[in-house]
């Protein structure tokens, strides 16, 4: 028995020695350290290690692990948070702004931008509430349809160019879907799911009215918008079911995702963004070590009755609560600047955050790149962009939830469109008033804009 | 020598004083904070004052539709119950014989309660894959082997295909998804099934095999030796001398399966299905940390753990009241 306490008292300082050799550097002397939690890609390590060129007086430090709207906000209120971090949307923002971590930075940020001229308005929910600045853009995108110009090349079809409809697609989609018994060889589009707001807008809908006071989902706009992307699936069959999405997971071995469907030529078209090139770059570079062929095309994104489109990105807040905050400033500083644009265009993490350093030479024909010819596209689409809208009288996390109940059954055709958002806008607007009960704040501004209203 | 230790209350309070401290930090402090939290609006965000709420939070849960959807996807994610139990009770009879190499095959089924239990969950979610994975390969050989579905069109019957698993809604009660009702068209086997068997799986070859590997070499020897004497079956011997032996553990068992049970669901829901598809596989467990986690309604997440610490409590007296007269060891 003494050796066994013996023997587990030496694994237990074996590996307190491991997790001490494991445990971050210290701060190089003289430099000042701060963290920045965002996701872990190549692409964020080279803006990372750009910033720590720029500004050698700092040591900027990416930590992949502590993501999560959750774990920063109860990280930050504990004193222990990051000094910057990532925001994904105007759910997230209120949230961040509500719980106090989020620092408004608007006049700061006024020195040397104006903001709301030169950013991507795609971007303004994730950073900007209630007319505050809390942080600067890291990125702005509008999907485009993504397609393989190797198979449509076989199948005799000319490369699509937009604006075109929907109606216009499905005629070249329905030609490109193949299938083979039960099961689909090839679809004409693979599509996230969690587009379907891009759906709603395109048929003149929104999820919340423009005063955010009520939920207007089952609005017979939105309600088309989202029958039509079920139909892409269920009537048109040009677009896989759950089941057939699930079914592509496991085979071929390419693990799950549209990006990697499509990277393995199990869609011919795709809507995505510019960012899905991080990873088709990647692709197209073993394909070409093997000898095989995967050219890409970019084309505008078919419209229905409103030629809009889904703008969404991320943005970078500063932590109100670190004892760096003014030091933090000085990477939203470098998010404003040339050097970073010229970068985030590079390497097609989406689009730069400022509109005009997507304007230059080097973004259109990037001397890297030189088979990429649609950049243009990118560019030109987020002129009709448009921001997902949010209600502040409603926790987003919620109603997102809700939605999302009611989504699922839409998606897995288990319940009529029309039924599912009526009962969707029901719960979200029964959900709005709970908060306003327990909100007096929001309660507040809701009974000001009833007033206006009447 | 004995009395030198009693005489020193010191040291023995000492020795005690860690636990003693670890428990009120971090088990009896927090109990009684939730406790507490639970009668109060309090939300992480600022702009909501903090305020002593009395009962509203329960009473608002008991007018929660989602709180009631969640708490029947509980307690139909605990119809594996029965089937955990006679598995592991079954796993330990087999395991409880002489032969060679027995302790690598008790190893073996022990194998996935060590195991991570989100690798395990990954894995079986490439099992339950609809088309390509190898149930439904198994289940489609089966239908096309067995001529069943000749078979039941030819009776007028529609035919059968696989279940779609972790993306259906369907059950084997026909509870239809986010409402509180029955229908016969959504009768099938789905997710929650599909988390059921996965349950089961897991479950027969834990901890409560080894409890009934312990209990089952307690049995008195001489007991089953008189009643082979007396020309008892093998079947008979287990259910007159064996099983009733095995009562207090299968008390215990059950107790705290039910325990257990009624606390989990969280992993699976986070890993596998998000607690979906439509909301069919949230469990009150996960409910409580959307609340607390992600919608920050601490109070509310708070009084709906207690809610669920009373139910659990109900149950296991309920056990305790019935079970007790089972117990005649």
């Amino acid at each position: 028995m003494k050796w066994l306490f013996v023997g587990a008292f030496a694994v237990l300082v074996l590996l307190s020695c491991v997790a001490w050799s494991l445990r971050p550097a210290p701060a190089v002397a003289g430099k000042i350290p701060l963290q920045w939690v965002s996701d872990d890609n190549p692409a964020r390590r080279e803006q990372i290690a750009l910033f720590n060129r720029l500004n050698p007086q700092y040591e900027l430090r990416l930590d992949p692990n502590n993501i999560g709207m959750e774990k920063v906000i109860v990280q930050s209120i504990a004193g222990v948070g990051p000094d910057l971090f990532d925001c994904y949307d105007g759910f997230q923002l209120s949230a961040y702004a509500r719980s106090g971590i989020a620092w408004d930075i608007t006049d700061r940020l006024k020195e040397y931008i104006d903001f709301e001229k030169d950013v991507w308005s795609a971007d303004f929910p994730n950073f900007i509430l209630d007319g505050h600045a809390y942080g600067f853009p890291t990125n702005a995108c509008t999907n485009a349809i993504w397609f393989n110009k190797d198979v449509l090349e076989a199948n005799g079809i000319p490369f699509p160019s937009g604006p075109w409809t929907w109606d216009e697609f499905l005629q070249v989609a329905q030609k490109l879907t193949v299938r083979e018994g039960r099961r689909v060889k090839r679809f004409g589009l693979l599509c996230d799911w969690w587009n379907w707001r891009q759906f709603v807008i395109q048929w003149g809908g929104d999820v919340y009215s423009s005063d955010g006071m009520r939920c207007v989902i089952d609005s017979p706009q939105a309600v088309a918008g989202i029958q039509f992307l079920h139909d892409l699936m269920y009537k048109y069959k040009v677009m896989p079911t759950p089941a057939e999405e699930a079914a592509m997971a496991t085979a071929g071995g390419w693990g799950s995702g549209t990006i990697t469907f499509f990277a393995d030529a199990k869609g011919a078209m795709a809507l995505g963004g510019r960012w899905w090139l991080c990873t088709l770059r990647t692709v197209q570079q073993n394909k070409k070590e093997k000898g095989e062929r995967f050219r890409l095309g970019a084309v505008e994104c078919p419209h229905g009755p409103f030629r809009v489109f889904r703008g969404y990105g991320r943005a970078t807040l500063v932590n109100k609560n670190s004892p760096r905050r003014e030091q933090a400033l000085e990477f939203i500083k470098y998010e404003a600047g040339r050097p970073y644009n010229d970068m985030v265009n590079h390497q097609a993490d989406a689009l730069g955050p400022v509109k005009s350093y997507c304007y230059t030479p080097g973004y259109l024909h990037d001397p890297d790149y030189p088979e990429e010819d649609f950049n243009a596209v990118w560019r030109d689409i987020m002129q009709y962009s448009v921001p997902d809208y949010n209600s502040p009288f409603v926790n987003g996390q919620a109603a997102s939830r809700i939605l999302d109940r009611q989504l699922d059954l839409i998606k897995s055709d288990e319940k009529p469109v029309a039924e599912a958002l009526r009962i969707a806008a029901q719960e979200v607007n029964e959900e709005i008033q709970k908060t306003l009960q327990r909100d007096p704040e929001l309660r507040a501004r809701y009974d000001e804009l009833m007033r206006k209203k009447r | 020598m004995i009395k030198s230790r009693a005489n020193n209350p010191l040291a023995a309070a000492g020795f005690l004083l860690p636990n003693i401290l670890g428990f009120l930090v971090f088990t009896a402090g927090p109990l009684v904070f939730s406790l507490a939290v639970s009668f109060t609006n309090w939300n992480v965000q600022r702009t909501i004052p903090f305020r002593v709420s009395g009962s509203e939070n329960y009473t608002e849960l008991l007018h929660d539709k989602q709180f009631w959807i969640f708490f029947i996807n509980t307690v139909y994610l605990m119809l594996g119950l029965p089937f955990c139990i006679a598995g592991s009770l079954f796993l330990a009879v087999l395991l409880n014989q002489r032969l060679r190499g027995m302790v690598a095959y008790r190893t073996l089924f022990y194998l996935p309660s060590f195991t991570s239990g989100v690798a395990l969950m990954i894995l079986w979610k490439a099992l339950y894959s609809p088309d390509f994975g190898p149930i439904n390969a198994l289940l489609d050989w089966c239908l096309q082997a067995l001529r069943i579905n000749d078979l039941l069109q030819a009776l007028g019957f529609h035919a059968l295909s696989p279940p779609q698993w972790l993306a259906s809604t369907d059950n084997l009660l026909g509870l239809v998804p986010q409402e509180i009702r029955i229908s016969g068209g959504k009768f099938g086997m789905g997710a929650r099934e599909a988390l059921i068997i996965m349950g089961v799986w897991i479950a027969i070859g834990g901890n409560n095999m080894l409890l009934y590997l312990a209990a089952l070499t307690n049995v008195p020897q001489e007991l089953v030796e008189a009643a082979q004497i007396d020309g008892a079956s093998r079947w008979k011997v287990f259910r007159h001398v064996t099983w009733p032996q095995l009562a207090p553990t299968t008390f215990f068992i059950v107790v705290m399966s039910f325990i257990g049970s009624l606390q989990g669901g969280f992993d699976q829901a986070r890993v596998m299905t998000n607690g979906g598809p439509s909301g069919t596989t949230t469990t009150l467990a996960y409910y409580i940390y959307t609340k607390a986690f992600e919608e920050f309604q601490i109070g509310y997440a708070s009084a709906v753990a207690w809610i669920l610490f009373t139910v659990i409590f109900v149950i296991t007296l309920i056990n305790w009241k019935f079970g007790q007269k089972e117990l005649s060891y």
